[in-house]
C-alpha cells in the first residue's frame, strides 16, 4: 500500500507548531518549580526548586542559607500556597520571616528538637499532600547534630516523588549525599558594617549549584542579603 | 393536629443489639444484674424459641437454653438508643420529642412523638412518612414501629398495637381515633394499678365501656386520674404542641464488662461508639467536630479529655485515629470501667475552591496530620507562627493553622522583589536564626561595647559591632519587665550574631545568629 504524501495544510500546521511538537515518543514535561523570587538564583536553578523532588541548601552559619530559605517561603506563600516548616533546630524567627515577606498564616510551623522526630514529621507532611513546599531545617544551633541514616533520605525522596511538594533540606553541610536531585552550597559570606552610626547593612555571599540531576551544575551567582532593620 | 409515634417495644434488647450487632440471631437475654439469680428482663426471638421466658431467673433461662447469651442491662446503652430514636425522628421533622417513660408492662418501651402536620408535601402520604420513620430508625440500629393519629396518646396506643410485626405501620385517618379505641382493652391505655383494679371491679374492660360513663360520675368515684384516662379514651389531648428540641449534644456511652487496661481493646470499643455516633450525625446532616471523651477509671478516678478535630468530618477512621493518638500521648492512669463520647455536631464544611488560588491539603487529612504531628512533637508545638504585639524582640506566638484563612496577596509569576539592575547580583532580605534558649556568653566590654566573647557558639575578638539598641518594656509587672541592650557583632571566628546585655540581671547572651 503506497503512503499518501501529507497535505499542504498539514505541512503548514506542522511548520507553525515548530519545536513544541513531538513525534512518536511520549512527551516529558519538566517538573514544576518553586521559585525563590530572586531572579539570579531562579535562573541558576532553572526556575526554582523542583516539586516532587528532594533538594538541599547547605552552608555554615552566617552564610545566608536561612535568608534564602525565607525568600523561598515568601515567594511560595505570596503565590497563595501553603508551606510547612519542620524546624529541627527551633530557630525560626517569626518577625524576621514577616520582614522577609512570608505570609505567616500560610506557614505550618512544626517545632521539634529531635532529628528523628523531624524526619517523621516531614514524612507525615509529604503524605498529607497539598503543601507546595516542605522545608526541613536541620541546621543546628550550638548543639552537635545527630547522624542521619541514608535510608531516611531514600524514604523521604520516595515519599516526595509523585507529590506536588518540593522538599528542601537546610543543613550546615551536605546531609543527603546522592539522594538530593538538586543541591546548592552557600559560600563566602562577608558582613557589611557601614554608616554612621555603624549598622550591619547585610551579608554578601555566593550561591553555588553543586548538584543538579535535572540540568547543568557547577554554576554560581553572587547574592546580597540586606538587613531590613538597617534600611 | 397529626402526631406520629415511633416506638421501640423492647429498648434494653434493642440497645444491646445496636451496640453489639454480632449478637443478632443468637439466643440473647438481658438480665437485671450479674449473677445467676438475676431476673431476665428481655429476650430475643431466638431465646423465646429456645424456651426462655422473661421475668424468670438466669439459671432458669440457661436450663431452658444451653446456648443462651446473657448480658446485663446497660443504662448507658439504653440512653444512647433513646437519643438515637429521637435523632431518627428529627431527621424527618424539626419538631419531635421523647415520650415520657412508661411503667408497668410497657416499662421496656421507648417512643418519640413527631409533629406530622404538612408531612405529605415531602413524603406523599402519611403511610410513606411512617415507613420513612421506620427506615431511619433501622439505619440507626433500632427496630421500630410507627403509627399516626390525631393525638399523642392515640398514636402511642396504635403503635403498641403494631408491635407484633416488626416494621409495621398504622395510620388512623382524622376523626377515626375514637372508633379505633372503642373495642380495645382498657389495659392498652396503661392506667395506674389502683385505677385499673377499680375499673375491673366496676366491670369496665373495654374503652367503649369507659367512654359511656358520664365524666362527672367517673371523676367523683375515681378521682382526677380518671379524667385523664377518659380524655385519652376519647382521643382528646390537652398537651402543648410539640416544639423543636434545643438539645444539640450527641452522646454515646458504654459500660464495659471488665476494666480495660490496654489500648487496643479500648480502641475497639471506641470504634463502635464512634461509628454509631457518626451514623446519628449523618442522619441529622451534621458532622463530628471536637469530641469529648470521658473515661471512668478504676478507683473512682475520671479521665476527661477533648480530642480536637480541625475540620468537622464524618469519616470514622479519622476520628478513631485522633482518639488513638490522644490516648497514646496521654494514657489513662488506671484501667477503664466505662467510656462516653460526646460532640455537639457541626455543619459539614464545604470548602469553596478558589479559581485563582491553589488548593491546600484536604481538611480531613489535615486534621489527622496535625493530630499526628502533635502526638510526635508534643502539645503547643504545631501551628501557624504569629508576630506578637510586643516590643520584646524574642517573643513569638502560635495560632491554629487554618490554611485558607489568610487573605494574602497574589503575585504574578513575572513579579520579582529584586530590582537591582547589576547583572549577576541577587538581592534578598537578611534573616536571623533565633536561639532558644539564648546562649549565655562571657563578654569583655570596654566603654559599654563588647570586645571579646566566649560562649558555646561564638568565640574570639569582636571585629565589628553595631549598637547598642536599647529595648525596654513591661515595666508595670515584675514578671514581664525587660530591658536589653542589643549589639550586632562580627567575631573573629567568622560569625555574625546578635548579642544582648540584660540590664536587669547584668548577663550577656547571644539570642540570634544572622544567616
Amino acid at each position: 500500500m503506497s503512503v499518501r504524501p501529507p497535505s499542504p495544510a498539514i505541512e503548514t500546521l506542522l511548520r507553525d507548531l515548530g519545536p513544541s511538537l513531538h513525534r512518536g515518543a511520549s512527551p516529558t514535561f519538566p517538573p514544576t518549580r518553586c521559585p525563590t523570587g530572586l531572579p539570579g538564583i531562579d535562573r541558576l536553578l532553572d526556575g526554582g526548586f523542583p516539586r516532587g523532588r528532594l533538594s538541599e541548601i547547605a552552608g555554615s552559619a552566617c552564610c545566608g542559607r536561612t535568608s534564602l530559605a525565607l525568600a523561598l517561603l515568601a515567594r511560595t506563600t505570596a503565590a497563595g500556597e501553603v508551606v510547612a516548616l519542620v524546624d529541627g533546630a527551633d530557630a525560626f524567627d517569626p518577625p524576621s520571616a514577616a520582614a522577609a515577606g512570608v505570609d505567616l498564616a500560610r506557614v505550618l510551623w512544626v517545632r521539634t528538637s529531635e532529628v528523628l522526630c523531624a524526619l517523621h514529621s516531614t514524612e507525615h507532611l509529604l503524605a498529607a499532600r497539598g503543601f507546595a513546599l516542605v522545608l526541613l531545617d536541620l541546621a543546628p544551633g550550638h548543639q552537635t547534630p545527630a547522624r542521619i541514616p541514608s535510608s531516611a533520605w531514600s524514604r523521604l525522596r520516595r515519599t516526595a516523588a509523585g507529590t506536588d511538594t518540593a522538599l528542601v533540606v537546610l543543613g550546615d553541610r551536605r546531609l543527603t549525599d546522592t539522594f538530593a536531585d538538586l543541591a546548592i552550597e552557600m559560600r563566602g559570606a562577608k558582613p557589611r558594617f557601614q554608616g554612621t552610626p555603624t549598622l550591619l547593612e547585610g551579608l554578601d555571599g555566593k550561591v553555588q549549584l553543586v548538584r543538579n540531576r535535572l540540568g547543568p551544575h557547577d554554576c554560581a551567582v553572587a547574592v546580597r542579603w540586606q538587613n531590613a532593620s538597617a534600611a | 393536629m397529626r402526631i406520629a409515634c415511633l416506638l421501640v417495644s423492647d429498648l434494653p434488647l434493642a440497645a444491646e443489639l445496636r451496640a453489639h450487632p454480632e449478637l443478632q440471631g443468637v439466643p440473647l437475654a438481658i438480665a437485671s444484674g450479674a449473677g445467676s439469680r438475676a431476673e431476665i428482663l428481655s429476650i430475643s426471638p431466638e431465646a423465646a424459641r429456645g424456651g426462655v421466658r422473661p421475668f424468670t431467673t438466669v439459671v432458669h433461662g440457661r436450663a431452658a437454653c444451653a446456648e443462651l447469651c446473657v448480658r446485663v442491662a446497660s443504662p448507658a446503652l439504653e440512653r444512647a438508643a433513646r437519643d438515637a430514636l429521637l435523632d431518627a425522628a428529627l431527621s424527618t421533622s424539626p419538631r419531635a420529642e421523647t415520650a415520657p417513660l412508661s411503667s408497668g408492662i410497657y416499662a421496656a418501651e421507648a417512643a418519640v412523638y413527631i409533629d406530622a402536620r404538612g408531612i405529605t408535601s415531602l413524603f406523599h402520604s402519611e403511610a410513606g412518612f411512617a415507613g420513612a420513620l421506620i427506615a431511619r430508625a433501622e439505619k440507626l440500629g433500632l427496630p421500630a414501629v410507627a403509627a399516626i393519629a390525631s393525638s399523642r396518646g392515640v398514636a402511642h396506643i396504635a403503635a403498641r398495637k403494631c408491635t407484633g410485626a416488626p416494621g409495621a405501620t398504622k395510620v388512623l385517618p382524622p376523626g377515626d381515633d375514637a372508633s379505633f379505641l372503642a373495642p380495645l382493652p382498657i389495659d392498652l391505655l396503661n392506667p395506674e394499678d389502683e385505677l385499673a383494679e377499680s375499673l375491673t371491679r366496676f366491670g369496665i374492660h373495654r374503652v367503649r365501656d369507659l367512654t359511656r360513663i358520664p365524666e362527672r360520675a367517673l371523676v367523683t368515684r375515681l378521682g382526677g386520674r380518671a379524667r385523664k384516662l377518659l380524655n385519652l379514651a376519647r382521643g382528646e389531648e390537652s398537651a402543648p404542641p410539640i416544639s423543636t428540641p434545643s438539645r444539640t449534644l450527641f452522646e454515646e456511652s458504654t459500660d464495659l464488662d471488665a476494666p480495660l487496661s490496654h489500648l487496643e481493646p479500648l480502641l475497639f470499643v471506641l470504634r463502635g461508639m464512634i461509628s454509631r455516633l457518626v451514623t446519628r450525625l449523618e442522619c441529622r446532616a451534621l458532622a463530628c467536630g471536637d469530641l469529648d471523651l470521658d473515661l471512668d477509671l478504676e478507683g473512682g478516678q475520671r479521665d476527661a479529655r477533648r480530642i480536637g478535630v480541625a475540620s468537622p468530618t464524618l469519616d470514622p477512621l479519622v476520628l478513631v485515629r485522633l482518639a488513638a493518638l490522644s490516648l497514646e500521648s496521654r494514657p489513662p492512669p488506671a484501667p477503664i470501667e466505662s467510656a462516653s463520647l460526646a460532640t455537639t455536631g457541626s455543619p459539614l464544611r464545604s470548602d469553596q475552591l478558589d479559581l485563582f488560588r491553589p488548593a491546600g491539603p484536604t481538611p480531613a487529612v489535615l486534621s489527622q496530620t496535625l493530630a499526628e504531628l502533635e502526638a510526635l512533637c508534643g502539645p503547643g508545638r504545631i501551628g501557624a507562627p504569629v508576630v506578637s504585639d510586643s516590643h520584646r524582640p524574642d517573643t513569638y506566638a502560635m495560632a491554629a493553622f487554618v490554611p485558607n484563612s489568610g487573605a494574602g496577596s497574589l503575585t504574578r509569576d513575572g513579579d520579582a522583589r529584586d530590582g537591582d539592575a547589576h547583572a549577576g547580583l541577587s538581592h534578598g532580605s537578611l534573616a536571623v536564626r533565633a536561639l532558644r534558649p539564648p546562649v549565655p556568653a562571657r563578654v569583655q566590654a570596654s566603654l559599654g561595647s563588647p570586645e571579646w566573647i566566649r560562649s558555646a557558639l561564638a568565640n574570639g575578638e569582636v571585629i565589628r559591632s553595631a549598637g547598642p539598641w536599647r529595648t525596654t518594656g513591661g515595666w508595670w509587672s515584675r514578671e514581664e519587665r525587660f530591658a536589653f541592650d542589643h549589639f550586632d557583632v562580627q567575631t573573629s571566628d567568622g560569625l555574625v550574631v546578635r548579642l544582648r546585655l540584660d540590664l536587669i540581671t547584668g548577663c550577656w547572651q547571644i539570642d540570634a545568629v544572622y544567616d
